[in-house]
């Protein structure tokens, strides 16, 4: 009997040690934490390199799609030199501050708007970090100390202390008027995806065939958009941003839902 | 077994089951609510050695670990006993009655890690304690409640099987089993609850949500609690198998009578069908699961599909890999015991061939976290050659046709010793081979096309696939149900004359089913990262880092080894109920009977 045990703990131990050792000796990745990050006001250039390259390899979570070829564009080496040609009415960094932090506002062609605004898990010296090294591939780093208000106080610091809180409303929120519903969908970027007047993205339902809709559901739609999914988008649920809630105000966001619902 | 001999058996020690949940829900109760608005309540707890999160990562997954095999085995007990009671065989309800006794210590061990997580967790980590007990504490006070019904239900099923096996009173035993059941679904259902609402929290909870405002059904109700309620009813279900199939190998090797064998060997192959075959269903609920998490978070899906976790899907193909191999060994092995079985043995190397080949195309990676360097020496991160292989196009065609492998397998065990009689035989085992190559055409088809559309399409055609797996399945079954109808046996089942070697596949199984269960509650948890609640509840602690495979892989292991540890201690109790030793009057212990062998009755 003794044997036959023996034998059972040598299958145990070994199928056990067998998966150990095949888990420990292939790639070791370690999913690293967010650091806090405070830039002195006489940051130089390097530095702020050197800080966006950790956040990008390591706590952004940016190599997960970028750099695959298949999920989003491919950024090293020639960030820098083609983020100037994407949208030309915007200068180089700030066109990227965008891209990190409303990324549906501008999508590269042939690629689905799955990107994350980057607000929800880095600070703003961290997104700017971030811009300054990608403008180093490629291209020259002009991000400096102004941009991102390094050294002032009450600058937007990830403190480290259990939350990241979301960008205050009125730092992300949308100038137009109440009385100009179009513009703000133009402001907000949303004809990326949706339809309006005929011309807009195919991501997300027509805006032009809201008519039908309850105001309720328009609204909810906005403010929660994971709530309900349009049929025939299934797939591409999850992709609209959960922020608009905290961007438009109230009467914004009326008008808009005013707006959608008095379409034909 | 009599009935006192029973009662022998489990009194007092399942009884704890109860008191140590009482005195968790006592201990949840205290958790003062408005304790997570206050900073004076320090964010962690530290332990020796290990650290805080090694001592919640043990004590939740041991807990796990015995939750999902006392969740698991009354699912089959139940079935079991039914097709005792249906089909009129003793031996069903025998081997039920066995299953249900496994249970019994079980279900005091999964009570007391259970009780062992909560003080870890109030002790460790008060803060966020605190901020799950102001969201969940009703439905903290449901859980316990229902586990004490949970458990009351489980020792009227036990200890009422001889007093109601007859007639309606049988009927009503089988309720009793149906209960049993059910309070357990909803005991697991609650539990997903929270762990569910720390992965993929409601839309509108944020950092700045007050706990106190978070709606207790909004909570539950989440994003991916019904995948993982799904997932883990399956699950658990094929945990309940291996392990009982661990515990027959061992009766069977142990065992002393062909009789007592033969017994173990048919509750050794029954578990083994089990777990094979509700392990065919898993991966639809994966997918579902997979689905859910992307269409919650796209960033979260990546994470771990792609992220740091890539690797781990390797390992996971590896495991899946030795439990399809392991599985069809077993059965192959067990053909040599039943008289016809020799006329499908040809077919054996090339179901193994199908299957090994699977098994590579599955493990090959191909989306991988890389640094800088090793893109630019890729050329991309995908590799040029193993990156086509490596694609979901090439392995969901080779996960299906491993399926439908390992499917023609449990179809050629079970018609091995049966030669039909219907008149429409060959023309029926025909058309069973058409719908199983076109099941497997469709697959490949739509592996091949996959190649040649767009991501978001091809996520599409993993639907068809397993839709083409699933309907030839139950077609090829429905069929065979009728072509057997009164066949005639070309000789009974050997039950007993099996070589030892196929009982320690039995045992490779289980163990890796065990590991298998630790290394995804590992993705399903670490893809939150340092995050308690995901993009609300930062973790601070020094601890926050989600640590790698090979780290996680050690951890996993010592949980397995503690778990199969305590499993063998509770058989071996079980063991010494089947075998009391009686003092006799001049002082001599002797043994009595062995365990009655199978087929002998009560």
């Amino acid at each position: 009997m003794w044997r036959t045990n023996l034998k059972v703990a040598f299958v145990v131990l070994g199928t056990l040690a067998v998966y150990t050792v095949v888990a420990n000796a292939i790639p070791q990745i370690e999913s690293d934490v967010p650091t806090e990050l405070t830039l002195r006001a006489d940051v130089t250039a390097e530095e702020l390199v050197a800080a966006g390259e950790q956040i990008y390899t390591g706590a952004g979570g940016c190599m997960v799609c970028h750099g695959l070829g298949t999920r989003a564009p491919d950024v090293l080496r020639v960030a820098g030199r083609v983020c100037a040609e994407r949208k030309p009415e915007l200068e180089c960094k700030a066109y990227l501050y965008e891209s990190l932090t409303d990324p549906g506002a501008y999508v590269v062609e042939g690629f689905q708007p799955i990107m994350p605004d980057m607000r929800r898990t880095l600070s703003n010296q961290q997104i700017w970090a971030t811009v300054a090294f990608l403008e180093s591939q490629g291209g020259e780093v002009t991000v400096t100390a102004e941009d991102i208000g390094a050294g002032e106080e009450g600058g937007t610091v990830d403190s480290g202390g259990g939350t990241v809180a979301p960008a205050a409303a009125s730092e992300f929120a949308f100038a137009t008027e109440a009385s100009d519903p179009v513009g703000l969908l133009q402001e907000a970027a949303c004809t990326a995806c949706h339809v309006l007047d005929g011309a807009g993205g195919p991501i997300g339902p027509a805006f032009d065939s809201m008519g039908d809709l309850e105001r309720d559901y328009i609204r909810r739609s906005i403010l929660n958009p994971a709530a309900d999914t349009a049929r025939g988008y299934e797939a591409l649920a999850g992709t609209m941003p959960v922020t608009f809630g905290d961007q438009f105000s109230a009467a914004q966001l009326e008008a808009i839902v005013q707006f959608l619902a008095d379409r034909p | 077994m009599s009935g006192p001999k029973c009662m022998r058996g489990g009194a007092g020690a399942p009884r704890v089951a109860p008191i140590v949940l009482l005195g968790a829900a006592a201990f949840v109760a205290l958790a003062p609510e408005a304790a997570w608005a206050q900073e004076a309540v320090r964010p962690y707890g530290d332990f020796p050695v290990i650290g805080a999160r090694g001592a919640i990562w043990i004590s939740a997954q041991v807990h796990l670990m015995f939750a999902a095999f006392v969740l698991g085995v009354p699912m089959f007990a139940v079935v079991v006993e039914a097709i005792g009671i249906f089909g009129g065989d003793k031996r069903y309800d025998k081997l039920a009655r066995e299953f249900t006794r496994l249970l019994l210590i079980a279900y005091s061990a999964t009570a007391i890690w259970g009780a062992i997580l909560t003080f870890a967790l109030s002790s460790l980590y008060p803060r966020f304690w605190s901020y799950l007990t102001v969201i969940f504490g009703p439905s903290m006070w449901l859980y316990a409640g229902l586990f004490i019904v949970e458990s009351f239900t489980l020792y009227l099923y036990y200890y009422g099987w001889d007093r109601w096996s007859e007639d309606r009173a049988k009927l009503g035993h089988l309720g009793l089993g149906v209960l049993l059941n059910i309070w357990g679904t909803i005991v697991m259902f609650i539990a997903n609850g929270w762990l569910t609402y720390m992965m993929s929290p409601p839309a509108d909870v944020t950092a700045d949500t007050a706990p106190e405002t978070v709606q207790l059904w909004s909570a539950l109700f989440n994003a991916t609690w019904m995948p993982i309620n799904i997932h883990r009813l399956i699950a658990n279900v094929v945990f309940g198998g291996a392990i009982v199939g661990m515990y027959a190998a061992y009766r069977f090797l142990a065992a002393s009578t062909d009789e007592e064998r033969a017994h173990y060997d048919w509750m050794g192959y029954v578990g083994n069908f089990i777990a094979i075959g509700a392990l065919i269903v898993l991966p639809f609920a994966g997918y579902y699961l997979g689905r859910e998490i992307y269409e919650f978070n796209q960033t979260m899906g990546i994470t771990m599909m792609g992220g740091f976790m890539s690797w781990l899907w390797i390992i996971q193909a590896f495991l899946i890999g030795v439990l399809f191999l392991a599985g069809n060994y077993y059965l192959w092995t067990g053909m040599g015991r039943i008289p016809g079985a020799e006329r499908f043995t040809p077919y054996v190397k090339w179901m193994l061939l199908v299957l090994v080949v699977g098994v590579i195309v599955w493990s090959t990676p191909h989306t991988m976290i890389a640094s800088r360097e090793e893109i630019v020496a890729m050329g991309g991160t995908h590799h040029p050659f193993l990156g086509v292989l490596g694609v979901m196009s090439a392995k969901n065609t080779a996960v299906n046709l491993m399926i439908l492998t390992t499917f023609l397998s449990f179809l050629l065990y079970r018609r091995a010793n049966k030669e039909p009689v219907v008149p429409w035989a060959k023309t029926g085992t025909l058309v069973q081979g058409i719908a199983l190559g076109l099941s497997a055409a469709v697959v490949m088809f739509y592996g091949v096309y996959g190649y040649f559309v767009t991501a978001i399409i091809r996520i599409g055609f993993s639907v068809y696939q397993v839709l083409a797996v699933l309907a030839a399945m139950v077609f090829v079954i429905l069929i065979d149900i009728a072509i057997m109808r009164g066949a005639t046996s070309r000789g009974a089942i050997q039950w007993g004359r099996m070589p030892a070697r196929s009982q320690y596949a039995l045992f490779i199984l289980g163990v890796t089913f065990t590991w298998l269960m630790g290394l995804m509650g590992f993705a399903r948890s670490g893809i939150r990262q340092h995050w308690h609640v995901y993009e609300v509840i930062r973790d601070t602690s020094p601890q926050a880092a989600t640590p790698a495979l090979g780290p996680a892989a050690t951890m996993i292991s010592v949980c397995v080894l503690i778990f199969l540890g305590l499993v063998a201690v509770i058989f071996w109790l079980g063991g010494l109920v089947e075998k009391p030793a009686h003092r006799r009057a001049d002082g001599l212990v002797v043994p009595s009977a062995a365990a009655e062998p199978a087929g002998s009755g009560s």
